[in-house]
């Protein structure tokens, strides 16, 4: 099991992170509901357009009006493929978008495993 | 007169002075902020107080003067849903969102540094932080309030005496 998926929800903000950053949750501030619908999207098309290559969860980061998605893939497809699909994502997802977006990947040999069951 | 003859050859006097693009002089008086109140908001209390450090830090360096930073109460959104999607209404499931605040006070700038500090400040805002800024401006009492009405008026009244 990865870290994500071994500690349960009522550890967030405790021994775990979030994997959605933005300021729609915050006391005062609205568009919540709206960035919940750009994650799961987000989260659909890079489990579409990397086929078997994430290694765990989406980050997503808002930052001002640039989104950055930080994502960890396995090392199966050869650098000039991923290339083109980073580019394909950034163009396609910024144009859907109206906003800027970066993608920042980290490739890792294998999954990440944190506890064995 | 060897610095005479240094000088002879040398082009000090044909260089034209430098000018930077990106610096603007105008020559309007610049207003003044007495205080500038920036109050940030996140979920997470270790990375508001590495954006304070930060916020600190920046204000330091520009030699702009700290009022006083502090840290208003957490507010925690809770709520209550069931937690099957049919019946069991005894059991049901809690969820809550914390907001962490922390307020800059910094008191007399100009509004070339605040503009020049704000850009720094907020260029640098980490994500799921949200900030609110408010600038307390000092100006110039008008000229019909300086003096009361009633020591300016004295003509009306002498005329409403006799009569």
């Amino acid at each position: 099991m990865t870290y994500e998926q071994a500690h349960p929800p009522h550890y967030i903000a405790h021994r775990k992170g979030w994997l959605s950053l933005h300021t729609g949750n915050l006391h005062g501030e609205a568009g919540a509901a709206e960035r919940a619908v750009e994650d799961s999207f987000l989260r659909r098309f890079m489990y579409g357009t990397f086929p078997g290559l994430l290694a765990d969860e989406v980050v997503l980061k808002r930052r001002g009006n640039l989104l950055v998605i930080c994502a960890l893939l396995s090392r199966a497809l050869p650098p000039s493929k991923i290339y083109f699909l980073v580019g394909y994502t950034e163009t396609l997802l910024s144009h859907f978008y109206k906003c800027p977006v970066r993608l920042e990947l980290q490739t890792v040999p294998a999954r990440v495993v944190y506890k064995y069951l | 007169n060897l610095m005479g003859a240094r000088l002879a050859g040398s082009h000090v006097d044909t260089q034209e002075p430098k000018t930077n693009p990106l610096v603007s002089l105008s020559d309007e008086p610049e207003t003044l902020y007495k205080r500038l109140s920036i109050l940030v908001k996140g979920h997470d209390k270790a990375v508001l107080d590495s954006y304070e450090y930060f916020a600190v830090l920046a204000a330091k360096e520009l030699g702009i003067s700290i009022e006083k930073v502090e840290k208003p109460p957490k507010t925690i959104e809770r709520f209550t849903l069931l937690k099957s999607v049919h019946i069991y209404k005894k059991h049901r499931v809690q969820y809550e969102m914390r907001t962490h605040y922390m307020c800059l006070e910094l008191k007399y700038l100009t509004s070339s540094t605040a503009a020049v500090y704000l850009e720094y400040v907020q260029r640098n805002l980490p994500e799921g932080v949200a900030m609110e800024v408010k600038k307390t401006k000092i100006e110039r009492i008008p000229e019909h309030i300086k003096k009361p009405v009633w020591d300016t008026l004295p003509q009306v009244e002498e005329a409403e005496v006799k009569s």
